[in-house]
C-alpha cells in the first residue's frame, strides 16, 4: 500500500513528510512511477506537489529568471522569455518526450532524477543555473554542478526538496542551441547530445564560450579545453572538427543498450559542427 | 453513407469504428466475469534446465491462493503446436527457453498471483545452450534479419469458464478460434467438441496470435477454479518474454547476371532460429524460400533453407511470414548488382520481372494476375524517381540524401494442401435484418465491416440494416485463420455464395407474395432488393423484409456456403516436404516500394522523407481499408528497418519493454502514398487479392538500398540504427569529404 498525498503548501508538505518517513517526492511522475512499476518497491508514501502553488511560479527581472520545481516542461516550452533568451532550454524541452510527458513532467522533477541522459541538465550547466533547495528548517542554494552528484544522485538530504531553479538571463547577442541524438524523433531517451551558449563578437570571434554534454559520462560532461580550444577563434568547420576531436577523447560514456560508448564518443564530438551553420 | 446501400469499391464506414473510438467495444481483455479467478505463470530461471523438483506448497498455502498446477494435473497429451507438436503447456522435466511455463497459479487478484509466484521455488540442473543458429558458418557478409516482437496494443489475453454442464467456454484474443478448439483439445485431453472458443475484435495481431497463447491455460485453470471463471492478460514484459516472435534469419546471397543485365543464377541460403519450439517455423521457412528469389525470373536457381531449434525465445507467425527476411536479402543482392552491372536499379529490375506465365526462381508458373511489371514502370514514371538526382543534390547542410526501391511478391493463402477453406453463413431475421456470421477473426484490418460491405452490395442494403457475429465456434462456421492475406480472400468468396443463395431465395418467396397481391403470376426478374424491402419495379410496390420472412422457417431464413481455394499443384522437383508445409502458391500480390530519405552525417540518424508504394493487390473492395493495409504495414515495416532492436544475450531478452524496444512513433513515419495498380485476379472475390503482408516486404531493401546510396557501402545487419549508419558513413569518402 502506498498512501499518496496532496499537500497545498510547503508548511503542509514539512508535516507529512516528517509524518511519514521513507516516502518519495513526486513531481510529475514520469520518471519515477515507471522506476516503482519495473521495480517493484513501493515507498510507503507518495508526496505529490502538484497543489503547491509556489512551486509552479515562474518570475523574471532583467537578469534572472526563477523557474518553479513544479512548472512542467510544456510550460517551458510556452514561455516567451526561455524561447528568446533560453534558447538552449528550450530546444531541450521541444525534443524531451512527447507532449503526454511534456505535460506532466517538471523542471524539479528532471533535476531530481539526476539522470546523465536528463535533457533540461546540459542546458541549465551552460547557463550557470542555481538550485534553490529547502526544508522545514533551512533554505540554500547551490549550482547545478554542485547539485548533481552522479547518475541519479544529488546533494539532497533527507527533508530536503527543491523549491526553485534560477537562470541568469545571458546577454543580448549571446546564442544557445541544444542538439540531441536519440533513438527515434519523440519519446527518445538521449543517446549523446550537447549544449552550447556562445557570443561572438562583430568579426565573428568568439568571445564566450560554455558547452556540455548529456548521455557522456556518469552526469553532464563539461570540458574547459574545448571551450579554451574555440575561444578566441571563428567558428569555421575545421576548427570545430579539431574541437570536436577534444571532445571526443575527453567525454567519459558507457556502452548500453541504446549505444556504444564509441558511437556516443563520436556523436558527442559531430555535434559540435552544427555550430558552423547557426548564427 | 449509412442511408445508402453498401457497394463494392466505395469506402464504406467500417462498422467497428465508432464502437472502438467510443470505447464501447470489448476486447477479450475488457472481459471481468464476475467473481473471477486471475491466472499466472512461472517462469523459468534458465534458458536450458532439467526440473529437478517443483515445489509448491508455500504458493499452496497462501490465502487467496486458489490452485496451484504442474503438468501432473494435466490429463492429454501436454502437446501444444500446430503441425509440430513440441510444445508443452506446463514443463515436464526440461524448460527450453526463459519463456516456457512450468506452474499455473489461481489467484483472487493480480497481486496475490504475483506473491505466489514467487513462492513457488524449483529445482534445476543447468544444461548447455545453443544461441546461435549457426556458428560456424559465418564466412562471408550475410544479411541478417533481426528478430522483432508485434507489439500489439492488446496484450495475449482471454477469460474462461465451465458451463453448468460441464462444457467450457474459452473467450480469447485469438487468430485462430477453430484451429484452438483442436489444440486445447489433443494437449489436454478436453473432447473438442465440448470447447467453444469465442474471438472478440483483436486489439492487434499479426500472427503473434495465430495459435494458442493464454488458452490452454484457461482451459486447464477453468477445470480447477471450483466453477469460477478465470482470467489471465499478460503483463507487456510478459507478453515480450513468452510471446512469439519474428524469425531471425542468416541469409547469404550469389546472383549473377549477363552482359545485357539478363539474370542467370542465385544460389542462397537462409538459416533460421526458430527458438525452443517449432511454431510456424518450417511454415515461415518454406514461405521464405518460395520468396527468395524475388518477383525475377533466374532460370537457374540453388535456394537452401534450415529452420534450427536454439534455446533462444520461441518464432512464429508474423505479418510477411518469412518473405521480409527473403525480400530484404534478394531485393538488396539485386541492387547490388545493378551497380556493379552498369544498370540503373529500376531498368535491371524490369528487365528480369515476371509476367503472367513466367517460372519464378522458386520454380512456380504464374498463371494468375502479376502485376509487377506494372508497378515498376507506374514506378519509373513517378516524379520521384525521375528527379530523384535533383532532389537529392538539394540536401542541407551535415545531410545526405538517398533514394532506394524494392520489388516485391507475397503469396496468398495456405498452399496446396492445407485446404485454404472458408464457410460463411447469412441469415434474414424475422425483423427482415441480416446477420453475417463472420467465422474468422478481425484482428483490427477491417475485414469484418468488409463483409458487410460485400453482403450489403449483393442484397442492397444499408449498414444500419445488418449485423455481424464474430468468431464463435458455437454460432458461425470454420474458416480457417486470420492470417496469409487469405481473410478476405477466401471467406469473401465463401460468402458470395452464400449472400447469392439468400438473395435468390427472398426474391422467389417475395414473387409468391407479389403474386397473391396482383392476383397475377410475379417473376422474379421483375423484383429488386432495395433496403429493407423487395421491390416490385415495373409498379414500384414494395413489401418489407420482415414480412418475406415470414414464409420461411429457420433453416431457410439462414443460407450458408463453402469455398476453398484452387491451388496451385506443381510439385517442387526438390525439398520434398515443402508442399506440406504451404510450398507452393498460387495467387500473389506484386507491390514496388519508392522511399526517400535523409540521413545525418553527423548523427547517423535517418529520416524518412517519403513513401511512396505501388500495390497490385488486384482490384479494391474499400479503397480506405486498402489504404489504411497499406499505411499500416510500411510503419510497421519501417519500424523494424530503423528502430526495432530485439536483443537477446544467451537467450534473455534485453530489451523487454517499450522503454528499451523503440517502435517508431507519429513523428518517425514520413507521409505514405498509396498507388494502386488494381488487376483483376480471377480467383478473388471481385478480382481482389490479399494486400495484408505484401505491404510490410518493401520498407526494410528499399530503405537500405537508399542508405547504400549515401553511405556508399551496406550495413549487413539490421535494424539499420543511426550508430550502424554514422559507422558505415565514417567508413568511407562521405565521411571524409563531409
Amino acid at each position: 500500500m502506498m498512501e499518496i498525498f496532496f499537500p497545498d503548501s510547503l508548511d503542509e508538505l514539512w508535516a507529512i513528510m516528517s509524518a511519514n518517513p521513507g516516502g518519495a517526492v513526486m513531481a510529475g511522475g514520469t520518471d519515477l512511477l515507471v522506476r516503482i512499476r519495473k521495480t517493484g518497491r513501493k515507498p510507503p508514501a507518495l508526496f505529490c506537489l502538484e497543489r503547491i502553488d509556489e512551486l509552479k511560479q515562474i518570475r523574471e527581472n532583467e537578469k534572472v529568471i526563477f523557474i518553479g520545481a513544479y512548472v512542467t516542461h510544456q510550460r517551458l516550452l510556452e514561455n516567451l522569455t526561455v524561447q528568446k533568451r533560453l534558447r538552449a532550454l528550450w530546444d531541450a524541452v521541444s525534443v524531451l518526450g512527447s507532449p503526454p510527458v511534456r505535460h506532466s513532467g517538471t523542471i524539479g522533477g528532471n533535476l531530481c532524477t539526476a539522470s546523465p541522459a536528463g535533457d533540461t541538465l546540459p542546458p541549465l550547466y551552460v547557463f550557470g543555473a542555481e538550485v534553490d533547495i529547502r526544508s522545514k528548517s533551512n533554505k540554500r542554494s547551490v549550482s547545478v554542478a554542485e547539485f548533481i552528484t552522479g547518475p541519479g544522485r544529488t546533494s539532497l538530504h533527507s527533508g530536503e526538496i527543491v523549491t526553485r531553479v534560477s537562470i541568469p538571463l545571458p546577454a543580448p547577442g549571446t546564442i544557445s542551441r541544444y542538439y540531441k541524438a536519440g533513438k527515434r524523433k519523440a519519446m527518445a531517451i538521449t543517446v549523446a547530445s550537447m549544449a552550447v551558449q556562445a557570443k561572438k563578437d562583430e568579426n565573428g570571434i568568439i568571445e564566450l564560450i560554455k558547452l556540455a554534454w548529456g548521455s557522456a559520462g556518469a552526469t553532464v560532461v563539461t570540458l574547459p579545453e574545448a571551450e579554451e580550444f574555440l575561444r578566441g577563434h571563428t567558428l569555421s568547420e575545421e576548427r570545430l572538427r579539431q574541437a570536436g576531436k577534444l571532445v571526443s577523447a575527453g567525454v567519459t560514456p558507457i556502452d548500453d543498450i541504446r549505444g556504444s560508448a564509441a558511437y556516443r564518443r563520436m556523436v558527442a564530438g559531430n555535434l559540435l559542427l552544427r555550430l558552423a551553420h547557426e548564427n | 453513407m449509412l442511408r445508402e446501400p453498401l457497394t463494392v469499391g466505395m469506402n464504406a464506414p467500417r462498422a467497428d469504428a465508432f464502437t472502438k473510438v467510443t470505447g464501447k467495444e470489448q476486447y477479450a481483455a475488457d472481459y471481468y466475469p464476475p467473481n473471477l479467478l486471475w491466472c499466472g505463470v512461472k517462469r523459468p530461471s534458465y534458458a536450458h534446465a532439467l526440473i529437478r523438483s517443483i515445489d509448491i506448497s508455500r504458493a499452496k498455502e497462501m490465502p487467496g491462493v486458489a490452485a496451484v498446477l504442474t503438468h501432473k494435473d494435466i490429463s492429454g497429451s501436454n502437446r501444444l503446436g500446430i503441425l509440430e507438436k513440441d510444445q508443452p503447456v506446463l514443463a515436464e522435466d526440461t524448460v527450453r527457453h526463459y519463456g516456457d511455463s512450468i506452474a499455473l497459479v489461481l489467484a483472487e487478484s493480480r497481486y496475490t498471483l504475483q506473491q505466489a509466484l514467487e513462492l513457488i521455488s524449483v529445482e534445476y540442473e543447468p544444461l548447455p545452450a545453443v544461441f546461435d543458429p549457426e556458428a560456424a558458418m559465418l564466412e562471408d557478409a550475410p544479411v541478417l534479419h533481426p528478430g522483432r516482437k508485434h507489439a500489439f496494443l492488446e496484450t495475449e489475453a482471454g477469460v474462461a469458464w465451465l458451463e453448468d454442464d460441464g462444457a467450457l467456454v474459452i473467450v480469447a484474443s485469438t487468430q485462430t478460434p477453430f484451429r484452438d478448439r483442436t489444440e486445447i483439445s489433443h494437449a489436454l485431453g478436453i473432447p473438442s467438441c465440448r470447447i467453444r472458443v469465442i474471438a472478440p475484435y483483436l486489439g492487434g495481431g499479426f500472427g503473434g496470435k495465430d495459435g494458442i497463447t493464454v488458452q490452454a491455460f484457461l482451459a486447464l485453470a477453468a477445470q480447477h477454479s471450483g466453477g469460477r471463471p478465470v482470467k489471465m492478460w499478460y503483463s507487456r514484459e510478459e507478453s515480450f518474454l513468452a510471446g512469439t516472435k519474428r524469425h531471425p534469419a542468416i541469409l547469404k546471397y550469389s546472383l549473377g547476371c549477363d552482359q545485357e543485365g539478363i539474370l542467370h543464377a542465385l544460389d542462397c541460403r537462409i538459416v533460421m532460429d526458430t527458438g525452443a519450439y517449432a511454431s510456424l517455423g518450417c511454415e515461415v521457412l518454406a514461405l521464405a524460400m518460395e520468396h527468395a528469389g524475388g518477383p525475377y525470373r533466374i532460370p537457374h536457381a540453388s535456394i537452401e533453407g534450415i529452420a534450427v531449434y536454439t534455446n533462444n525465445p520461441v518464432a512464429g507467425a508474423f505479418r510477411g511470414f518469412g518473405a521480409p527476411q527473403a525480400h530484404a536479402a534478394i531485393e538488396q543482392v539485386i541492387d547490388e548488382l545493378a551497380r556493379i552491372a552498369g544498370f540503373d536499379p529500376l531498368e535491371f529490375r524490369l528487365k528480369n520481372a515476371v509476367s503472367r506465365g513466367d517460372t519464378t526462381p522458386s520454380g512456380v508458373t504464374l498463371t494468375q494476375s502479376t502485376g509487377i511489371l506494372a508497378c515498376l514502370e507506374t514506378a519509373r514514371d513517378s516524379a520521384a524517381w525521375r528527379e530523384r538526382e535533383r532532389w537529392e543534390s538539394l540536401a542541407p547542410p551535415f545531410k545526405k540524401r538517398g533514394t532506394g526501391i524494392a520489388a516485391i511478391n507475397h503469396g496468398i493463402g495456405y498452399g496446396p494442401v492445407i485446404p485454404d477453406n472458408a464457410n460463411a453463413k447469412i441469415e434474414l431475421t424475422g425483423e427482415g435484418r441480416l446477420i453475417i456470421y463472420a467465422g474468422v477473426s478481425d484482428m483490427g484490418q477491417g475485414n469484418a465491416a468488409t463483409y458487410l460491405q460485400i453482403a450489403g452490395d449483393i442484397l442492397s442494403q444499408t449498414l444500419d440494416n445488418m449485423e455481424l457475429v464474430l468468431p464463435d465456434t458455437a454460432q458461425t462456421l470454420p474458416s480457417g485463420s486470420s492470417s496469409a492475406s487469405r481473410t478476405t480472400f477466401t471467406f469473401g468468396n465463401a460468402l458470395i455464395g452464400a449472400a447469392q443463395a439468400l438473395r435468390k431465395r427472398i426474391l422467389e418467396r417475395a414473387s409468391l407474395l407479389f403474386t397473391y397481391q396482383f392476383f397475377e403470376h410475379v417473376r422474379a426478374e421483375d423484383l429488386g432488393l432495395v433496403p429493407g424491402h423487395v421491390r416490385h419495379i415495373p409498379t414500384g410496390r414494395e413489401i418489407h423484409l420482415s414480412f418475406v420472412s415470414t414464409t420461411m422457417d429457420q433453416s431457410e431464413r439462414t443460407a450458408a456456403n463453402s469455398y476453398t481455394c484452387p491451388v496451385n499443384r506443381q510439385k517442387p522437383p526438390t525439398g520434398g516436404s515443402l508442399r506440406i508445409h504451404g510450398y507452393p502458391h498460387r495467387v500473389y500480390s506484386f507491390g514496388v516500394n519508392l522511399v526517400r530519405l535523409e540521413a545525418d552525417i553527423l548523427t547517423g540518424e535517418v529520416t524518412v522523407c517519403d513513401f511512396i508504394a505501388f500495390t497490385d493487390a488486384g482490384r479494391i473492395i474499400n479503397p480506405e481499408l486498402f489504404d489504411q493495409q497499406v499505411h499500416g504495414g510500411i510503419a510497421q515495416g519501417l519500424g523494424y528497418t530503423l528502430f526495432e532492436d530485439f536483443l537477446v544475450s544467451e537467450g534473455r531478452i534485453l530489451t523487454g519493454d517499450f522503454g528499451a524496444y523503440i517502435l517508431p512513433t507519429a513523428l518517425d513515419i514520413p507521409d505514405i502514398q498509396s498507388i494502386a495498380i488494381p488487376l483483376q485476379e480471377e480467383d478473388g472475390p471481385y478480382g481482389m487479392k490479399g494486400v495484408g503482408e505484401i505491404t510490410i516486404n518493401g520498407a526494410f531493401p528499399a530503405v537500405a538500398n537508399a542508405l547504400a546510396r549515401v553511405c556508399k557501402t551496406r550495413i549487413s545487419s539490421g535494424p539499420l540504427t543511426a550508430e550502424k549508419v554514422l559507422a558505415a558513413i565514417s567508413r568511407n569518402e562521405v565521411g571524409k569529404n563531409r
